[in-house]
């Protein structure tokens, strides 16, 4: 378990490499870096205003930010956001009963890279489920549809434009977590033990 | 043993506080059993007791029928029969105390006409009906027939349209029919209560196009309902004010058309026409039919312009859908509510699923005109032309609009600080109760719900709204999120019909009249109102606890 963890944790941070790459076979991305700005200005980074053309709501919206692990990304600021596809019922559910949700993603401040091209992606939260949701030019939006409870939106600098591809290679320059993966266990804190934990850990 | 039948027994009890304390369905929750009459419902064992509230107990009393009784002293209710009503014809039929079996156990319930669900009344669209009500219980009450746009005086909201029908009282509704579809009836008063006892029926109202619909081997009615009950039977409700008033009264056994192991015949190939009508207190349902296709027909009254195929039917309380459903092949299909609930301790969603009924497919293989016209989906151009007066008026500016919202106080403690933690998220849609114990101890002396008019700053009854008859008005509808504990509303007007013209921006582009629709939790809605009817009618969740909660007020339309 812990160790499964670890690999999320690796993988979200783009260092995984040897026998915890989830794509063993693949070689490590070769991306330029864009230029560097001072990482010092990375913080209290504004979010940007909604770019999704529905009235998405505002509840459901989550931060999409910076993992500050590339020089030059440290400013970038991305919002995710979600609507239900056309449904007649209000919501939209999987076969399994799961929410079916279209994801909009729009990021500004992101510096063009040198090299490459950044891609945003959808996934589960143990990296089990990867869907590709396009390259990400001029700030977006990108929309993609998750049919997942709790999901991960990312975005990395990949090599190069790879419509087929099913799981990136470079690194995460920016993640977001839905409103859903919020809610975690209350074992051990916040209203058994008086720890509110859910107020911190998420930027 | 002797039968009461037709006696006028309502044989409610306030229930003694000296029964013995009794552990059931409670370990590791501590000695919390009967207490002053209450028991605490049954809740998933792996989550733990929320500290201090161990002894807690709801502030209202419990309330039963026929506690302490034998329910083999009453008579058994029979299943729901089909009444056809010509133009001007009554139907007489009572309310009273039935016995009905669940799970293998006898119960004291209540019934209309001594059947469950009541009886199933089928009228032709544009006709007149009578029905006689008499009342043989000790609770007061009154039957809406709700979604039918009939004369306000026969609404049966009590207190508003007519005085409830006191026991031995007789009160006769006539009912215009100017809508073809499926409707239902129930009581509006106490309806956390009096429906989930069993008082509700459908009103099939006939249209008079032979191929209105398009064909089926068959039809077949989906009541869905569920029921709290536990290993010494039913839950108690709240005597002075409805128990479970944050989320609505989820219940444990789901029942279909009243029963709990509801079976339909059908043949291979067959296409069956399923009237689908939520009558449970809180809980949506998710419907699906195994692997077999599903085509998207009607809703609350009337068609869509277009058939759809969709994967599942979400139905929240009090809406109606119809669905022709073909299934191919032999074998045991199991209809469904197949869910990902959640478990708020855990912090995780999980799947679950409920059988709501099983259908027995049969050899030998039906194909003919009917099997193979499935595969078309009709475009309805008479709703269209219906609709078709009001698509200039699909985009004009919001009338009115309206926030849903709670307001809670002297909630003990523990709930309050459980409720803000849980409150980081919470799905659009409750499916199921993931807080079973507080939400048991909160009631409707306690919580508000509230619909808002931020334009006024009012809030449910003082809301006042006056149209004219003839008038189309757009209001828009937001769950407000940023509440104590924000949830799905079905949101339901009387005597009137609606459009759905967009959620979160996003467009309708196959629209169908409704009465009542689903709000999820942070999103918004526009609906589109032909104040058609005149009278004083009223807009209210269909939560039943949430409307006894306060969520509802009153508008009035006049002829001038």
């Amino acid at each position: 378990m812990m160790g499964k963890m670890l690999l999320v944790l690796a993988l979200l941070a783009g260092i995984a490499r040897g026998s915890g790459d989830p794509s063993p076979g693949i070689p490590p991305a070769t991306c330029a870096l864009p230029d560097a700005v001072g990482p010092t200005e990375a913080f209290h980074v504004p979010l940007p205003e909604s770019a999704a053309p529905v009235d998405a709501p505002a509840y459901y919206a989550f931060p999409v930010v910076s993992t500050r692990r590339l020089p030059g990304t440290g400013l970038a600021a991305g919002l995710g956001e979600v609507t239900f596809p056309d449904s007649p019922f209000g919501v939209t559910l999987a076969e399994d009963g799961s929410y079916v949700l279209d994801v909009w993603l729009s990021v500004e401040r992101l510096m063009a890279p040198r090299e490459g091209v950044y891609v945003g992606w959808l996934t589960t939260p143990n990296l089990d489920k990867v869907e590709r949701i396009g390259a990400l030019a001029g700030g977006g939006p990108l929309r993609g549809r998750a049919q997942w409870n709790k999901f991960l939106l990312v975005v990395t600098l990949e090599p190069a434009d790879d419509p087929g591809a099913a799981m990136w290679t470079g690194p995460v320059v920016m993640r977001g977590m839905s409103r859903s993966g919020q809610m975690h266990t209350m074992a051990g804190h916040g209203a058994f033990e008086e720890e509110n934990c859910a107020a911190y850990g998420y930027d | 043993m002797r039968l009461l039948h037709g006696m006028r027994v309502l044989l409610l009890a306030v229930l003694p506080g000296a029964l013995a304390a009794q552990e059931h369905q409670m370990m590791g929750h501590g000695a919390h059993g009967e207490a002053g009459g209450w028991r605490m419902p049954p809740m998933d064992m792996t989550m733990p007791m929320v500290p201090g509230l161990e002894n807690a107990l709801p502030p209202v009393r419990p309330f039963l029928i026929g506690d302490g009784m034998d329910p083999a002293m009453f008579p058994a209710a029979e299943p729901s029969r089909r009444v056809v009503l010509a133009n001007g014809d009554t139907l007489d039929m009572d309310v009273s105390v039935v016995r009905r079996t669940i799970g293998g156990r006898d119960y004291a319930m209540l019934g209309y006409g001594g059947q469950y669900p009541g009886p199933l009344i089928q009228a032709d669209r544009g006709s007149r009906i009578m029905v006689r009500v008499t009342n043989r219980i000790q609770l007061p009450t009154t039957v809406h027939w709700h979604g039918i746009r009939l004369e306000n005086r026969f609404d049966g909201v009590a207190g508003l349209t007519q005085d409830p029908i006191a026991d031995g009282e007789t009160f006769t509704y006539e009912i215009d029919v100017p809508d073809a579809g499926m409707f239902w009836y129930h009581p509006h008063i106490r309806e956390d209560i009096q429906q989930d006892l069993g008082l509700y029926g459908n009103l099939l109202v006939m249209p008079a196009a032979p191929d209105y619909y398009g064909p089926s081997h068959r039809e077949e009615l989906l009541v869905l309902d569920d029921v709290l009950i536990d290993e010494q039977g039913l839950i108690p409700w709240g005597e002075e004010a409805p128990t479970h008033a944050l989320m609505g009264r989820f219940g444990t056994v789901m029942l279909t058309n009243g029963v709990d192991d509801h079976r339909i015949e059908a043949r291979a190939g067959e296409v069956v026409r399923f009237y689908l009508t939520n009558v449970a207190n809180t809980r949506t349902f998710n419907v699906r039919f195994g692997n077999a296709r599903v085509k998207l027909v009607a809703s609350d009254i009337g068609k869509f312009e277009r058939e759809t195929w969709v994967e599942s039917v979400v139905i929240a309380p009090a809406e109606r859908y119809v669905v022709d459903v073909r299934f191919p092949e032999a074998g045991q299909v199991g209809i469904t509510n197949t869910i990902q609930a959640v478990n708020h301790f855990r912090g995780t969603f999980y799947p679950h699923e409920d059988t709501l009924a099983v259908v027995s497919v049969n050899g030998p293989a039906v194909d003919d005109a009917v099997t193979q016209a499935f595969d078309e989906l009709r475009e309805n151009r008479d709703v269209a032309e219906d609709i078709e007066p009001f698509r200039a008026l699909l985009g004009k500016p919001v009338d009115y609009e309206l926030v849903t919202t709670v307001r809670v106080r002297d909630l003990p403690v523990p709930i309050v600080a459980s409720m803000e933690a849980d409150t980081f998220y919470v799905p659009p849609v409750e499916w199921n109760d993931g807080m079973p114990m507080m939400n048991w101890l909160s009631t409707g002396t306690q919580v508000t719900w509230i619909l808002r008019e931020p334009a006024s700053g009012r809030e449910n009854g003082d809301i006042q709204w006056r149209f004219r008859v003839g008038d189309v008005v757009k209001i828009r509808v937001f769950n407000d999120p940023e509440s104590f504990h924000p949830m799905n509303h079905p949101i339901h007007i009387h005597g009137q019909r609606f459009l759905v013209t967009e959620r979160d921006g996003i467009p309708n582009t196959n629209l169908v009249w409704k009465d009542t629709t689903i709000l999820p939790v942070g999103s918004t809605m526009d609906l589109l109102v032909e104040m058609s009817n005149p009278g004083s009618w009223m807009v209210h969740c269909h939560i039943a606890e949430h409307l006894h909660a306060g969520m509802m007020f009153v508008f009035e339309v006049t002829e001038e």
